[in-house]
């Protein structure tokens, strides 16, 4: 079982390969979007990879749940995310770090939360069998 | 060598324009293996004549439209010449009739062929161009898709489906340096257009303003060029090749 660094190392490769960035680049905070210029096929990519190199099955939504507030009022209203909302996603993300999104909790900011950190932590809980 | 070490594929490369491809892929030094559903006679003859001639070839027997034999095809070739850098959609039937007379099974065999195999092929290859950051996919459409002809209502359809597929396909993958483009041919000398130039070879010939039938040939060098570097910046296009027949001028 490898420990958290390994897994962050193997996480920042698997990155580098798949954006085509350098490693100084890739640090625990990056957004995967606004840093490292991820677009919708990467993050799918993104998946296949660590998959394969983790050995793990990552089913469809869960570790990017993009479609998490598509057009649900319960969960957004004018361009920001509900206290229902903020519910759901920490349900639906226990790997990823609200605490400053839920000060601006706007929804252009949801692509903030997919960082270089909520993915090692995603992958550490699905070897741990949390998630 | 335009294509120096690159690994292409191509389906229904025993015959036709198919055959044209693969070797002029060849002539260009790329690795080609090919296709072939039924012909393993010009299979073996095409193999033979490349291997004598020094060049790194291989012929695969396979159902286009069956996904799983697809797979274990491509799988094959990725083991014996390596990851596939070009693959050229190339299979193609018809099943001409008017319309009124057509049945599902001749529907079904030229969309399951012409177009599902393209899919077949284009799904098992993708990824493996996308994560190599460079690959060139290449799809056989027609002319028949724009500019048709009455009892053709399968073929027209598929190769339509063709273009749109190409230029869908071309969105998705283009910011991974895999470009997608058609060549669309218009009359060529083969012999799937065999009957039809039986019956009005000489017509067909006055619509062409250039007065001649397309060669195999013609078709390849383009799909060399597509395949080539010098095409990098191409992407879900449609070039024609067909002597200016869709130009629709009237016979002089």
């Amino acid at each position: 079982m490898p420990n958290r660094d390994e897994i962050y190392a193997k996480v920042s490769s698997t990155l580098q390969e798949a954006l085509n960035v350098d490693e100084e680049e890739v640090k625990p905070e990056s957004t995967l979007q606004g840093d490292l210029g991820a677009e919708s096929i990467d993050f799918l990519d993104i998946v296949f990879r660590l998959e394969r190199e983790f050995g793990i099955k990552i089913p469809r939504g869960e570790l990017f749940p993009e479609s998490i507030f598509q057009g649900d009022p319960d969960f957004v209203q004018n361009g920001k995310v509900t206290d229902r909302g903020i519910a759901e996603l920490k349900t639906r993300m226990p790997f990823a770090d609200l605490s400053k999104f839920e000060q601006n909790p706007e929804v252009a900011g949801i692509s903030d939360l997919f960082t270089v950190e909520m993915i090692t932590n995603y992958i550490q809980g699905k070897l741990d069998g949390k998630n | 060598m335009r294509l120096k070490d690159q690994v292409a594929l191509v389906t229904g490369g025993s015959r036709g324009i198919g055959r044209g491809i693969v070797k002029a892929l060849a002539a260009e030094g790329a690795k080609v293996a090919f296709i072939y559903r039924g012909s393993k006679e010009a299979a073996d003859s095409l193999a033979a004549e490349l291997t004598q001639a020094g060049r790194v070839v291989q012929a695969l027997q396979c159902d286009v439209t069956n996904a799983e034999e697809v797979q274990r095809c491509v799988e094959t070739v990725e083991k014996s010449l390596g990851s596939i850098n070009i693959l050229v959609n190339n299979a193609g039937i018809i099943h001409d009739d008017l319309f009124i007379r057509l049945e599902p099974k001749d529907w079904n065999a030229v969309l399951q062929t012409n177009l599902g195999g393209t899919f077949n092929f284009t799904k098992a290859v993708a990824y493996s161009m996308m994560r190599q950051r460079k690959g060139r996919i290449i799809n056989i459409s027609s002319v028949a898709a724009e500019h048709t002809n009455p009892g053709q209502t399968n073929y027209a359809a598929s190769k339509g489906a063709i273009n749109s597929f190409t230029r869908a396909l071309a969105v998705e993958l283009a910011s991974r340096g895999v470009t997608v483009n058609a060549i669309a041919p218009g009359f060529v000398e083969t012999e799937m257009t065999e009957a039809v130039r039986n019956k009005a070879g000489d017509i067909i010939k006055k619509m062409i303003p250039m007065r001649r039938l397309g060669q195999a040939d013609d078709i390849a060098k383009a799909a060399v060029f597509l395949a080539s570097d010098d095409a990098s910046y191409i992407t879900g296009q449609v070039l024609i090749v067909d002597g200016g027949i869709s130009l629709g001028a009237a016979p002089v």
